[in-house]
């Protein structure tokens, strides 16, 4: 409890260090600029955000059950071998339960093996999202300990507190049943991006005979942000998707970018279409997604690149959006 | 039930189903088109292809040819690929490269922005174009992500279809809801199977747990017949303990096979080829040298494996083109390729059989008639391209060469659905729920998990790399036992919410049928030819054997049938390497 509290804290305090750089290096740059109003604003808007972002942090590190249920458990739990915990969604009562299991586990076992184990030989009717056991596939996203991850990639022993693995579905989705949860809301939202190609002739895209034009330089601008398997825990450790629905969410917006640097890409309006506070300036900057993403993508680098995109865009006059509105 | 309509229906969301589905909506805008996946659709087992697509992308550059690509391909197969297939896969390989490229994938380029190609094996030049080891992932990926700038395309996520129906004019599917566990019919025009292959009839695979060949048995209790399924092909470098794919490029790119003497044992097996022999070759040779005491062993599994030593090709080449392998050395089993050798082992990998295809992809029955309105693309349909071996990086081809074929005439068959038609697909949906209810409802002796723990140690044991007559008849035998035990399983999970124990039975049922015939086609081919080696029959017989077997469900039984190999420009030869 206090750790995650402390935690908290740590984040809240943390979480201004990289603001007020931006904060300076915008406010430089719009002074400059003599934009004075747009800095106040955006200033006011990200100190705001900031705070309402440690604060939601600070909340869920509250709402963190298990980490307290695991503790109250341990207490009372005998440890005679391996035991997993599976706090899933019990479609009857309409809440989550907690079952515990024995398992068998060797220093090979995978969070997945041990789960579908149990499935077979103890409860066959436990449900949970599972396919190519390796990392690549994005359908075993869960809540391990504590933390989002995917069950596949995840060593049993390794994560084990007192040999007991707990395992919850994550949040942020809706809950189906057991591990299961609801991808639809993030599936719109991933494909509300333009997350595509965009070419102007697309009859040369689909049957085209020569590659088109693209240097190792301009490929490793997108590169790293094209890793997302779309497994869904960074928007399950991100504060502002848990607390306004209406976000689009680091994967979406990370992808939107991964897009946008491809040199390949001739998009006019997908920058438009996320320039908005529920789009890239929902952003609150507090890096959960970045630590939750088990293959390495930095969404949170990616929104704040997104960012400056759009600005620079903005004042080149190529970013249209704004003044349509008006 | 809920009836819908579409002119397409695409039932398969890996690279086949996708190509499949991006093709035809760009000839026929007008077509309504539908892709059923059991899974979330970007979810398929092709993003599990780690090694590259092949192609001839500089004949004028290093001399390579599409003659040269297919007859490294022919020679691959043992030679009972159909020729005239072959052909059109090299011919059109490369433009398919292309295309992946207009679609963002980021294939691995030289300073200058070409394309760059990796050795592979039983290729002659190097001629597989590859982003990273993850290139299925990132072709998966761009594919999923254009079919969402589609508007004439629905994508049904986990739906899990249990029934073809079929009539004169009309097909359509039965599918299960699996989040609200409702019933649905998708009815139209055209049906493109994509579901795969069923590597997970084996114990021990690289494939993911959904490759459970689904799509193969619907087809084939719907009538069409099932062509080449003896040759499995098993992958010689699966990690040891859990089977995941290391890939061939491992080798490609330089890495040495290695026996407990730390021998490179395959200059035994294929001197001039060495670790890039054909998959089926060096699985031969490793359990060969299992066999003969050279192999190490797991403790924690009582696996046998010989090593995969990556270490002299150096960290950059490591983490530039073969990061997942590190990644997944490292995240399951604790070891890092940079600095330790991989414990391998050959598993089983690909089915090179499947339903039964002409070179459209049309899907035939026994007598080898057209099957209306029905088309395989991928690994689940046997078009012949890989014969009875398929070598590395031709199956991502094959899948994208012939979603565009199948795409093309797809987007042509579009009609109206008559009265009569409905009428007839109704009733049949209506006989497929009472079963699925009285499946349901049954109180059988076992359960799914563990009869099919059973078959898998059964093709394990007696259908893996080396086969022989006695072996594979105890073998066949526990398996119609099973078949029959099939008929009398439990459903332990009474919801209709996401209900996998039922999708898990499904997926059972399929499964043992085509193991089953996987079984029979094996014992009754009487020599050893590609993947498929017996010890009692050690040679290869081009006076009988040369002929693809061809299987269809008689009954509870199986009819056997032949069809001759399409032989243009390449005669057999000896197969050496």
């Amino acid at each position: 409890m206090k750790t995650s509290k402390y935690f908290a804290f740590f984040y809240l305090s943390m979480g201004f260090l990289p603001i007020l750089f931006f904060l300076l290096l915008i406010s430089a740059f719009y002074s400059y600029m003599y934009f004075k109003e747009l800095l106040i604003l955006i200033g006011l808007d990200l100190l705001v955000f900031s705070i309402l972002g440690g604060l939601e942090i600070y909340k869920r590190s509250d709402k963190v059950k298990t980490n307290k249920l695991v503790k109250n458990y341990l207490s009372n739990v005998k440890n005679d071998g391996y035991n997993i915990v599976i706090a899933g969604f019990d479609i009857k009562s309409k809440e989550i339960k907690q079952k515990q299991y024995k398992v068998n586990i060797n220093k090979y076992t995978s969070v997945l093996d041990a789960i579908l184990d149990v499935k077979k030989a103890q409860d066959n009717t436990i449900a949970l999202r599972y396919s190519c056991r390796m990392g690549i596939c994005g359908s075993c996203g869960m809540v391990i300990n504590g933390k989002p991850s995917l069950a596949c990639e995840t060593n049993f022993i390794k994560v084990a507190k007192n040999n007991v693995v707990t395992v919850e579905p994550m949040q942020a989705h809706p809950i189906v049943k057991d591990l299961v949860t609801d991808f639809k809301d993030f599936f719109d939202k991933h494909s509300s991006v333009e997350p595509h190609l965009i070419r102007e002739n697309t009859k040369e895209q689909m049957t085209g005979k020569t590659p088109y034009d693209q240097k190792p330089d301009d490929t490793n601008k997108f590169l790293p942000y094209s890793y997302c398997i779309m497994c869904g825990l960074c928007n399950d450790a991100c504060p502002v998707v848990n607390s306004n629905p209406e976000f689009l969410g680091p994967q979406a917006l990370s992808q939107a970018y991964r897009y946008q640097m491809d040199s390949r890409d001739q998009s006019k309006d997908r920058l438009t279409a996320i320039d908005k506070l529920t789009g890239l300036w929902g952003c609150e900057f507090a890096g959960a997604c970045s630590k939750a993403c088990p293959k390495g993508v930095d969404p949170a680098s990616a929104i704040q690149l997104l960012k400056m995109v759009s600005i620079s865009d903005d004042l080149k006059g190529k970013n249209d959006g704004e003044k349509n509105e008006v | 039930m809920q009836l819908l309509k579409y002119d397409v229906i695409i039932l398969g969301s890996g690279i086949g189903g996708f190509t499949t589905a991006i093709h035809s909506s760009n000839l026929n805008k007008k077509a309504k088109i539908a892709i059923i996946s059991k899974l979330h659709a970007m979810r398929s087992h092709s993003v599990s292809a780690e090694g590259g697509i092949s192609g001839v992308l500089y004949p004028e550059i290093n001399k390579d040819s599409e003659k040269l690509h297919a007859y490294d391909t022919i020679k691959g197969s043992d030679y009972l690929s159909d020729q005239d297939a072959v052909e059109l896969l090299v011919k059109n390989a490369p433009k398919e490269i292309v295309f992946f490229e207009h679609l963002g994938v980021p294939w691995n380029r030289d300073q200058k922005g070409i394309i760059q190609e990796r050795p592979f094996g039983g290729m002659s030049i190097p001629r597989t174009a590859f982003a990273a080891d993850k290139t299925g992932f990132f072709m998966m990926r761009s594919l999923y992500d254009q079919v969402q700038s589609l508007p004439n395309v629905d994508i049904f996520h986990e739906n899990f279809a249990t029934k073809i129906l079929r009539t004169k004019d009309a097909v359509g599917v039965f599918i299960i809801d699996l989040a609200t566990g409702k019933h649905k019919v998708i009815y139209g025009s055209s049906l493109v199977i994509a579901t795969g292959g069923f590597s997970r009839v084996y114990k021990i695979t690289t494939t993911s747990h959904s490759t459970t060949g689904d799509g193969i048995a619907l087809a084939y209790n719907a009538g069409a017949s099932l062509k080449d399924v003896e040759f499995v092909q098993f992958h010689p470098t699966a990690l040891v303990p859990n089977g995941i794919l290391i890939t061939e490029a491992a080798r490609g790119e330089g890495g040495y096979l290695l026996n407990k003497d730390n021998e490179r044992f395959m200059k035994r097996y294929a001197s001039s080829k060495m670790e890039l022999a054909p998959r089926d070759i060096i699985s031969r040779a490793i359990i060969t040298e299992i066999n003969e005491g050279r192999g190490m062993k797991d403790p924690s599994s009582g696996l046998e494996y010989v090593y995969l030593d990556l270490r002299h090709l150096g960290k950059e080449i490591i983490n530039k083109k073969l990061p997942m392998i590190k990644e997944i050395c490292i995240k399951t089993i604790g070891l890092n390729p940079e600095e330790e050798p991989i414990p391998v082992r050959p598993a089983a990998h690909f089915t090179m059989g499947g339903i039964n295809t002409d070179i459209d992809g049309r899907v035939l029955d026994i007598e080898l008639n057209h099957i209306n309105n029905l088309w395989a693309v991928g690994e689940c349909g046997c078009v012949s391209v890989h014969g009875a071996n398929r070598l590395g990086s031709n199956s991502l081809s094959q899948c994208s060469v012939w979603g565009r074929v199948v795409g093309k005439e797809v987007s042509k068959n579009t009609h109206d659905i008559k009265h009569d038609d409905l009428k007839e697909l109704e009733k049949l949906a209506e006989e497929e729920e009472l079963r699925l209810n009285v499946l349901f409802d049954k109180k059988g002796m076992y359960t799914a998990y563990e009869l099919e723990d059973e078959m898998r140690e059964v093709m394990e044991k007696h259908f893996y790399v080396y086969r022989n007559e006695k072996e594979m008849k105890k073998g066949l035998d526990i398996l119609e036992k099973l078949l029959k035990k099939s008929t009398n399983l439990r459903i332990q999970d009474k919801s209709n919410i996401f209900n996998t124990n039922l999708r898990d039975t499904l997926e059972f049922i399929n499964q043992i049928e085509l193991a089953h015939a996987v079984a029979v086609a094996a014992l009754n081919r009487k020599e050893s030819r590609g993947a498929h080696s017996r010890t009692d029959y050690p040679k290869r017989d081009d006076r009988v054997w040369l002929k693809h077997t061809i299987l269809a469900k008689d009954g509870s039984g199986i009819k056997i049938n032949y069809s001759d190999v399409k032989i243009t420009k390449w005669k057999p030869e000896e197969r050496k390497y």
